[in-house]
């Protein structure tokens, strides 16, 4: 299997930014990680367990014009050149999540702005260690996530696997700091959410389990676990009329279902009144999935949720009651 | 096009949200093509109140009674009234010593043999004594706020307001979390977002200076404050500073 040593990571950074701009997790100067542009001589923050924005951040923006509108032009969508971006760095759980939003985004009808952002992607994934909070070792489904070539780290280099046409390319122009080794790599036993599962009966999900009550009341509604969610992809929708008094721009803007405003609809009504009702929400359309992702549990295992909720609130326990717990 | 007729003034305030909005140098001469500024003392004289505006935009909060008056004539005379600023929604800084007696507030600071008679009231937000159909808060507001409010007024629609707290912008911007990995007093998961957590993002802790968020739950979010070491009275003293409604 192509194998390649660690002392020749910068060497292979280097010709990985031929390809397009190199992105990977970066240590700031104030302790965060964050995807972003690795600048030529610095190094990947490859020790960190997760960046505390997940790569949806380049799929999706934060906020973004969604449609224009000109009195003579009408509607239309900002369609703009991507420049060809390599996201290195990759754990599986963001691989995962990303494949997930494929699904989404990509299914009957393709978002354009996401498909343009998508096809300019190369998608390098690299092994990691779970820590406390993660729990992609949990759930008695495999991953799926969709991947051009996938690191995994060994004792002194990273041996390589191929998973798409695009990787195989991308491998060619990368054979000269790879070798030729043989290697009996360790089973990857993880298991994620990500696969098509039977669903437990919907009534298990009832309204009465104390759990909402107990989650909502320590919740203060920061926002911190969808905004972090590498899954998480709801929005709002905006529209601002320009300063020329004819022209308009509609944006969406990342959501989160555990807001009132999520399920606001005209004259103040509500679908989710209280926040014990929107957790409910939150976990059956995380766990169980709804719309285009029916079935497909959207839970990745990242540990986001739990890592940045400031109320330090984990639905591990939930869901291993809920779905069943593989350990 | 018809230019939207506005009436734009402040009462009990520092003038800080009017400014802002002169403050859109490179904006304000397309904004006057589409705004009348009709009343707008501030800026523009004289500054007579005319019979009728598509929208009066008021900051500040009542402290006195010729404020009432104004505010009670540009209710009657507009279609649509804004509270603009964290003074006119919430009452904002001048409510800081609402708790206390004006009487001695007024020798504390006019001095006991003050014979001019000096008329004011606990300050109150605009919608305690008149219907407000929108808000925009912020100390002052953003820029894009102010502006978003007048070219949607000309479209007759009135702003929503964000209804999630500072911390969702903060989060977004994949800023330093200042509260769990610094321990400070942040105020950002009580507080209405809109500003896109400007503070954090420059590293300082939100002082709440757009008010309260919807739904806020302060008890929780003064367990976790006691937890990184504050006491109850300390955070809610620093809530108060722009909102005298808080109380835990
Ligand atoms: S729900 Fe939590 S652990 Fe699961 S993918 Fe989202 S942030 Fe990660
Ligand atoms: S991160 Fe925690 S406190 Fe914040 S909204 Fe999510 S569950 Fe609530
Ligand atoms: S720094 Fe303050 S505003 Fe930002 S996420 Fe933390 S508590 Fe919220
Ligand atoms: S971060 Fe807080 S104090 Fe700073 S502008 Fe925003 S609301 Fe005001």
């Amino acid at each position: 299997m192509r194998y390649m040593e660690i002392s020749k990571l910068q060497r292979l950074l280097d010709l990985l930014r031929q390809q397009g701009e190199l992105h990977s997790p970066v240590l700031g100067d104030d302790g965060v990680t964050r995807f972003e542009l690795l600048p030529p001589g610095k190094l990947p923050d490859l020790a960190a367990i997760r960046t505390q924005l997940p790569p949806k951040k380049y799929l999706l923006h934060p906020q973004e014009t969604i449609l224009t509108y000109q009195a003579d032009a009408g509607y239309r969508v900002p369609l703009a050149t991507v420049p060809a971006m390599i996201l290195f760095g990759l754990h599986p759980c963001d691989l995962a999540g990303i494949s997930y939003l494929d699904r989404i985004f990509l299914g009957d009808e393709p978002d354009q702005l996401y498909l343009s952002r998508r096809a300019a992607l190369t998608l390098i994934g690299v092994s990691c260690t779970p820590d406390e909070f993660c729990s992609c070792r949990l759930y008695p489904s495999p991953l799926e996530a969709w991947y051009d070539l996938f690191f995994q780290q060994s004792v002194d280099g990273i041996a390589v696997s191929i998973g798409s046409p695009r990787g195989a390319e991308l491998m060619k122009i990368l054979d000269d700091v790879m070798e030729e080794r043989e290697l009996l790599l360790p089973e990857d036993t993880r298991c994620f959410f990500g696969r098509k599962i039977p669903l437990p009966p919907e009534s298990e999900l009832d309204q009465g389990l104390p759990e909402w009550q107990v989650l909502a009341g320590h919740c203060i509604g920061c926002g911190a676990c969808s905004v972090c969610c590498p899954t998480c992809s709801c929005f709002d929708v905006l529209e601002f009329g320009g300063l020329d008094g004819s022209s308009a721009e509609r944006l969406r803007r990342w959501d989160n279902c555990l807001f009132r405003s999520h399920a606001e609809v005209a004259g103040g009504m509500s679908f989710q009144k209280d926040r014990a009702q929107r957790f409910r929400y939150r976990y059956r359309h995380k766990y169980r999935g709804f719309g285009q992702v029916k079935g497909v549990p959207g839970c990745t295992g990242c540990g986001r949720c739990r890592a940045f909720c400031p109320a330090g609130l984990d639905l591990r326990a939930l869901a291993g009651k809920l779905e069943g717990d593989a350990s | 096009m018809k230019r939207l007729r506005v009436a734009i003034t402040g009462l009990t305030s520092c003038s800080g949200c009017q400014l802002a909005l002169l403050n859109c140098e490179a904006e304000l001469p397309q904004l006057l093509e589409l705004v009348d500024f009709r009343f707008f003392p501030m800026a523009c004289s004289p500054a007579t109140l005319e019979s009728d505006y598509d929208a009066a935009l008021v900051e500040g909060c009542l402290s006195m009674p010729h404020e009432q008056e104004l505010l009670l004539s540009l209710r009657k005379r507009s279609r649509y009234l804004v509270a603009v600023g964290t003074c006119a929604a919430w009452g904002g800084v001048a409510a800081l010593k609402n708790d206390q007696d004006r009487e001695q507030l007024r020798q504390q600071v006019y001095g006991t043999d003050s014979t001019a008679a000096l008329e004011t009231f606990s300050p109150l937000p605009l919608n305690a004594v008149v219907q407000v159909d929108a808000t925009v808060t912020g100390c002052p507001p953003e820029k894009e706020e102010l502006i978003g409010l007048l070219t949607g007024l000309l479209k007759g629609s009135l702003p929503t307001l964000i209804s999630y707290p500072v911390c969702t912008e903060c989060r977004m911007k994949e800023t330093l979390c200042l509260l769990t990995e610094r321990s400070a007093l942040c105020l950002g998961p009580l507080t209405l977002g809109g500003c896109g957590a400007l503070c954090p993002a420059l590293g300082v802790p939100c002082e709440g200076c757009r008010g309260p968020v919807p739904e806020a739950n302060l008890a929780e979010a003064m367990e976790i404050y006691l937890q990184k070491g504050y006491a109850q009275e300390a955070a809610c003293e620093r809530l108060r500073r722009f909102c005298p409604g808080w109380r835990a």
